[in-house]
This record gives C-alpha cells, sequence and structure tokens, in this order.
C-alpha cells in the first residue's frame, strides 16, 4: 500500500474516533471475525453492559459498525458487524499508526 | 511492528474461546467408547447388534451436547461468526476428516481381511498409526494444542492394549481397559472444562442493550 503523506502535527491524522483503547479493541474484533454479539464482545473486552453499549453507540454513530437485531427464540441475539467504512477507516488507521512510528527515530 | 500477526493471534485466541467448552473433549471421550461397549453387549447381543446399538447411543450424546452448547453455553460465552479465513480453515478440516475416514475404513477392511495372517502387533500398528495421523490433523487444522496430547495417548492405546493382552492375558486385546482408561480421563477432562466456564461466565442476558 502507498503511504500517504502525513500533515504537520501527525497526530492529528490519527482517527479519534478509533484511537480510544476500548473502542480499538472492539474494532480489532470485528475486523478479524464476520460478526460478534454484546456477550462475547463483553467477555472480550472486559468492558461493563453501560460501557460497551457508549462506545458501540459512537461507533455506529460514525458508521463503522451495524447492529443487526434478531432473535433466537424469544431471547433478543443481536449481531454486531464491522461496515465497509468501518474496515477502510481500521485500515487507514492502522497503517498512520504504523507509518507514525515508523517514522520515529531510533 | 506487525500487526497481521497479532490480529491474526487475536482472531486464533477469540476462535479458542468460542469453542474450549470440553464439549469437544467429552465427544471425543464418548466417541472412544465404542471400542469398549460393545465388547461388553456382544455376549448378549451379538457382534453386529452391539455395534449397531452404540450409534444411536452415540448420535444421541453428540445431538444431545450440541443442542447443550447451543442453549447453555453459548448464552453465556457469545456468539462469532468467524471470517473468511477460520471458515476456509475449518471446511478444509471437514474435507481431510472426510478422505481420512475413507482411508481408515479401507485399512481397517484390509486387516479385516487379513485378521488371520497378521500378527495382533501389526494391526495395532497400524491401528496407533492412523490415530495418530487423524488427530495431529485436527490438532493442527482446529488448533488447539490439546488434540496433539489426546493424539499420542489414544495412539498409544491399542499397542499398550495388545501388550496387555499378549503380556498379561487381557480381553479383547486390553482395548476395554485402555480406552475405556482415557475415555474415563478425556471425559472428565471435558466436564472439569465444562464447570470451570460455567462459573467463569455466569448466565447474562443483552436484553436491556437491544
Amino acid at each position: 500500500m502507498s503511504e500517504k503523506k502525513l500533515s504537520e502535527n501527525p497526530l492529528a491524522d490519527i482517527n479519534q474516533i478509533i484511537h480510544a483503547p476500548a473502542r480499538l479493541r472492539i474494532l480489532m474484533m470485528l475486523y478479524v471475525v464476520e460478526s460478534l454479539d454484546y456477550v462475547f464482545l463483553k467477555n472480550q473486552t472486559g468492558l461493563s453492559w453501560g460501557n460497551l453499549a457508549t462506545h458501540l453507540g459512537k461507533l455506529e454513530e460514525a458508521g463503522y459498525v451495524t447492529v443487526i437485531k434478531g432473535y433466537q427464540g424469544k431471547k433478543p441475539q443481536s449481531q454486531i458487524e464491522l461496515t465497509s467504512s468501518g474496515r477502510d477507516a481500521f485500515r487507514n488507521y492502522k497503517n498512520t499508526l504504523k507509518q507514525i512510528l515508523d517514522d520515529l527515530p531510533e | 511492528m506487525n500487526t497481521n500477526t497479532s490480529l491474526r493471534d487475536l482472531e486464533r485466541n477469540m476462535y479458542r474461546d468460542s469453542i474450549q467448552d470440553g464439549i469437544l473433549d467429552i465427544q471425543i471421550g464418548c466417541m472412544l467408547l465404542m471400542f469398549v461397549l460393545p465388547i461388553y453387549l456382544s455376549p448378549k447381543l451379538g457382534d453386529f447388534w452391539s455395534s449397531v446399538v452404540f450409534l444411536p447411543l452415540w448420535f444421541l450424546v453428540i445431538f444431545g451436547l450440541r443442542a447443550y452448547r447451543k442453549k447453555v453455553v453459548q448464552p453465556r460465552v457469545g456468539r462469532i461468526q468467524y471470517g473468511t479465513f477460520r471458515k476456509k480453515r475449518l471446511r478444509r478440516l471437514n474435507r481431510i476428516i472426510l478422505v481420512f475416514n475413507l482411508i481408515a475404513l479401507i485399512l481397517g477392511l484390509l486387516s479385516f481381511i487379513q485378521f488371520t495372517e497378521l500378527s495382533g502387533w501389526i494391526i495395532s500398528a497400524r491401528f496407533s498409526i492412523i490415530l495418530l495421523i487423524g488427530f495431529s490433523l485436527a490438532g493442527y487444522m482446529l488448533e488447539i494444542p490439546r488434540i496433539y496430547l489426546y493424539g499420542i495417548l489414544i495412539s498409544a492405546a491399542p499397542m499398550v492394549g495388545e501388550y496387555l493382552y499378549q503380556n498379561l492375558g487381557f480381553s479383547h486385546h486390553g482395548f476395554p481397559i485402555t480406552f475405556g482408561f482415557l475415555s474415563a480421563v478425556l471425559v472428565l477432562t471435558g466436564l472439569v472444562i465444562l464447570v470451570r466456564l460455567l462459573k467463569k461466565y455466569p448466565a447474562q442476558n443483552q436484553e436491556h442493550l437491544v
């Protein structure tokens, strides 16, 4: 992938929605699978229900994730997926961060 | 910084967390009973029916455990739809297992035909090699290191059984003892993993998030 030119302040190029540790972890997990449910995400991230809902809300607002609501019998069974723009944003974030770290002097 | 490697590790850890519920161990343990139960049933039911009766019993266990996983384990651990890489790998495993079973069936039939000509050691050695290769492939494809250990233990069972049969006079080539023991070990291991998992992840609902 070609390296894009970073601005004067490279940290400004970092996507702040993704950069929060909890949201980064959520996106990393969603990046490597097709979809997950809330319970799996909660168990893996160690976040409380409230925090998880807040972070997912922010990611959903940004259009990075989508929640597919469904039912397993009578119980709600929603799956969370990364959208294509979420996938692109994560990839860009990954490349930007890599470039910034690579450009640092030893 | 190799992000692809760490993402790959993350995916593998998530995959392992989604399947490490002990149910596979219990299923393998119950599968090993096929070398034990028919032997005890055959004096009453005959060789054919003692083997046939075992199959529905085994399927009952398999489907019962699957239903348990779906109804009890998954709501606690959570559900995951694997990505393309994992799906491909699991599909490949299914194909390999199918081919492997066919090869094992052919070799088994050959051993059965030559049963009177071959020594017990050769039949046991063939059986051990088949089991070792099968479990090693499964361990590699499923990425569960414990399966390799099971492969070593289970593949040793026919040889140990043959030793017990030839030197200590155990019946049926020692199969009831060796496979019965391993079956108990695997089922117990699976139960311990399952109970620990159920304690670690208490029942929770996500209704308030929907």
